[in-house]
């Protein structure tokens, strides 16, 4: 039944379109990562007027010339919410580095290097992931003297579990394909190996992997910030707008949260569309579709 | 499907008419003697009521409700009198002899002796985390119904201490104490829930006149809560903030509180340099003509107009209304002598139109406190009007744990203000450890003589004119013409949702703390 309706759906929308599945991916794909650069080089240019007071102008609800609204201290929030978001992308893209490189490295470690790393890796995994997420991050982020530094540091260090393990798994798979085991057998060093014959295979999944820790990322950058624990406050980071939002919600400001919240949401969303769109453009599997 | 949502609608029927019903019950049963207060969850006593951790006698002073005190502040801020019938002071200002009543019952039905009074400055002594008793030798009870407080140092202002440390029962007095207090006060507290609420009743036997509010709730909650309690009409006063202040309601009125609860910057006077890995001082603000030029440079009634909504007065020092301020402190905001003094001093406009003197650029980094969105506006007003000045200012939110040893070297925005001139001295006078004062690196040996000689004083009203003269002698002092090592920007009012027909006594000057100084006089507040 459900197989069916979809097919019914892509059929229409062929006709309709006259794309294909892969060309409605692909659109998708570049339309999401053009947002989020349009995010990014907007907060870039958009840092003086985030931080602009000016009491002449406050409270003013969404128009055409402040189209998110100003707050309580005159401060134009679309420029606020860019930036803010801006902010957001970066700590989540050098977080989401960080991890990514840790899990890869520690996952290749954990399948390749013995059981007893392997043990190791595994117990550090069990370990992390068994701590609430958020707590962790709390820990990490207070302990590194917090600020931009400490929340990079947190997110890193705590989102990196899954992706390791993801990664362990198919390391250990692919140790025992034919291919692999006769490379083994005609001499090829565990470099060779590695580079090779493992790395294209990972490659897509750690893309994908690394892609899809960015919404975490920023969630929780914007969710740690919201809680008092991250940036300093007069930054324009989108937990504290959504904080201070939180004070005003009750005199009707409603434009302080909604606007601030939606592009959030829509960022986070690009990031899961791109992370989508790509593991279905790049798996073998579904490429083809 | 039906018959579920013919169930979610009645269900909905019964809770709204619920609802309502307890909406007509509470306003048909008109309490008479009853009155619900908010504070800011801050006012929460961590320690419980006692006044050796910090109960009336600590960083916001208040009267203690549930204890008496030995004197009390009149609403000119004079000295009254509570359990003492009389004081004096011995010559050399070491010893204070205190006469007491005789009449005076604990709520557990002992009488208050002196003993008690001794034991509870003894132990305040001993204890006391938050307060400085430190020039306290020793109490002792002569008799019944007198007590001598023999001091270490001479200490003129001993009746504004005496008039917020409220005397406990040596008798049922132990380390639980401030959970179940028990006092001599108009107030018992009947019942304490923790992170949400204390109630107090009226006490039957209290010696003075009968309290007329019998039952106070003290709710604890953040401003917006307390706005939100308002308007669903549960509370009947409700405190709240100059951002919220145009909100208007049904049934409540906005009644405002004059304040000395100042907020002001401080400007260190000493140059840069390091000290056990903290930066003190700063070069920029080491010129006392940056300090003079920034004093009459900020427009003091907009930045009240502005972040205040109007709700504020202009701040020229400390301790603005107090019997022991000086007047000369007033300045006249006047932007171009400011520009003039800076012009005149050397710091001459560079190409990106900031300052620069020998290689020092005209720049201020304001730190304010970051959970404090008011203090957050005045900052960003203050960086706002000194980029006017040709000074480029920054702003930075911190925690108090950062903020002390950051405000060594760079503009703070603090609040103060106290019943006590004790203030001065903890701001303006040099620690003997460091030869500078405490909070802001600032040294005047001047200054420092008058307020020794002020406590030296056995005079109380004598040692006004000392204190006085430490803020201004006619040639040095801490006002625009002298050091100016703080600038003082305004006195925040305090501000209430308060329920039409209650009647709030008349108040006095509240000190710094937007919690328990409202209720000084609860007992005298009456429903019309």
């Amino acid at each position: 039944m459900k197989a069916f309706a979809k097919k019914q759906k892509t059929g229409l929308t062929l006709k309709k379109s006259g794309w294909n599945q892969r060309q409605r991916l692909l659109f998708w794909l570049i339309a999401a990562v053009l947002f989020l650069m349009a995010v990014c080089i907007g907060g870039m240019f958009l840092d003086e007027a985030a931080k602009t007071t000016d009491f002449s102008r406050k409270n003013i609800a969404p128009c055409l010339a402040y189209p998110f609204g100003t707050d309580w201290l005159g401060r134009n929030m679309f420029a606020r919410t860019i930036r803010g978001l801006s902010i957001s992308i970066v700590i989540g893209i050098s977080a989401a580095a960080v991890s990514a490189v840790l899990a890869f490295i520690l996952g290749v470690v954990s399948a390749t290097m013995g059981k007893a790393a392997d043990t190791m890796v595994t117990w550090f995994i069990d370990l992390v992931m068994g701590i609430p997420h958020m707590l962790l991050l709390i820990l990490v982020c207070v302990a590194c003297g917090r600020g931009l530094k400490g929340v990079i540091l947190g997110v890193a260090l705590t989102h990196w579990t899954s992706l390791a393990r993801l990664i362990r798994g198919e390391v250990l798979q692919l140790k025992e394909q034919q291919y692999i085991k006769m490379a083994r057998k005609l001499g090829k060093s565990n470099l060779y190996i590695a580079m090779k014959h493992m790395a294209p295979h990972l490659f897509p999944q750690f893309v994908v992997g690394l892609i899809l820790l960015f919404p975490h990322a920023i969630l929780h950058e914007s969710g740690i910030t919201f809680l008092g624990f991250g940036l300093s406050n007069e930054q324009p980071a989108i937990g504290i707008i959504l904080s201070e939002a939180m004070k005003y919600m009750i005199t009707g400001k409603w434009w302080l949260a909604l606007f601030p919240g939606l592009m959030l949401v829509l960022t986070v969303v690009c990031f899961y569309a791109i992370g989508e769109n790509l593991r279905k453009l790049v798996d073998p599997a579904s490429a083809h579709k | 499907m039906k018959k579920r949502m013919l169930a979610l609608f009645s269900a909905v029927c019964l809770t709204v008419s619920m609802a309502g019903g307890c909406i007509s019950v509470s306003a048909a049963e008109e309490k008479k003697d009853e009155v619900i207060v908010t504070m800011p969850v801050t006012s929460e006593p961590e320690a419980g009521f006692d006044p050796a951790y910090g109960w009336g006698a600590g960083e916001h002073v208040h009267e203690p409700l549930i204890q008496s005190t030995l004197t009390i502040t009149n609403t000119d801020l004079s000295i009254g009198m509570d359990l003492a019938t009389d004081y004096s002071v011995s010559e050399d200002g070491l010893t204070w002899t205190v006469k007491i009543r005789d009449d005076v019952k604990f709520t557990d039905g002992e009488p208050l002796t002196a003993k008690d009074v001794a034991f509870t400055y003894n132990n305040c002594r001993d204890n006391s985390s938050v307060n400085d008793f430190s020039m306290l030798e020793e109490a002792v009870a002569t008799d019944d119904t007198t007590v001598e407080f023999h001091l270490n140092r001479a200490f003129s202002i001993w009746p504004y201490t005496m008039a917020v440390v409220g005397i406990v029962p040596e008798h049922a007095y132990d380390e639980n104490y401030g959970q179940n207090p028990v006092g001599s006060g108009r107030y018992i507290m009947k019942q304490w829930d923790k992170g949400q609420q204390v109630i107090f009743e009226a006490n039957p036997d209290y010696y003075g006149e009968e309290p007329s509010m019998k039952k106070v709730t003290v709710l604890f909650m953040e401003e917006d809560a307390a706005l939100a309690a308002a308007q669903s009409g549960t509370v009947d006063v409700a405190h709240t903030a100059a951002s919220y202040s145009d909100m208007e309601f049904d049934g409540y009125s906005l009644f405002n509180v004059v304040t000395v609860d100042n907020r002001g910057l401080n400007l260190p006077a000493a140059p840069a340099e390091e000290k056990d890995g903290v930066v003190v001082g700063n070069d920029f603000t080491s010129d006392v003509n940056v300090r003079r030029a920034i004093n009459i440079g900020i427009d003091r009634d907009e930045m009240i107009e502005n972040v205040l909504n109007g709700y504020g007065t202009p701040a020229y020092s400390v301790c603005d209304k107090m019997p022991w301020y000086n007047d000369e402190a007033v300045t006249e905001y006047d932007p171009e002598e400011a520009v003039k003094i800076l012009e005149d001093a050397g710091w001459k406009a560079g190409d990106d139109g900031i300052r620069e003197k020998d290689g020092v650029r005209a720049e201020l980094n304001i730190l304010y406190p970051a959970s404090d969105s008011v203090r957050q506006a005045l900052a960003e007003d203050t960086k706002n009007q000194l980029t006017e000045l040709g000074i480029a200012a920054s702003t930075e939110g911190v925690d108090w744990d950062t903020a002390y040893s950051g405000a060594l070297s760079q503009p703070l925005m603090w609040g103060w203000g106290a019943h006590t001139p004790m203030e001065l001295y903890n701001i303006y006078h040099t620690m003997k450890e460091t030869g500078t004062a405490e909070y802001s690196p600032y040294a005047n040996e001047t200054v420092d003589k008058y307020m020794d000689e002020a406590l030296m004083c056995s005079d109380l009203e004598e040692s006004y004119d000392l204190w006085k003269k430490a803020q201004w002698d006619g040639e040095s002092g801490i006002t625009q013409e002298g050091d100016i090592p703080w600038i003082w920007l305004c006195n925040v009012d305090h501000l209430y949702f308060v329920r039409d027909g209650l009647k709030i006594a008349e108040q006095k000057i509240h000190p710094h703390g937007h919690g328990w100084s409202i209720v000084n006089n609860v007992d005298q507040w009456s429903w019309e």
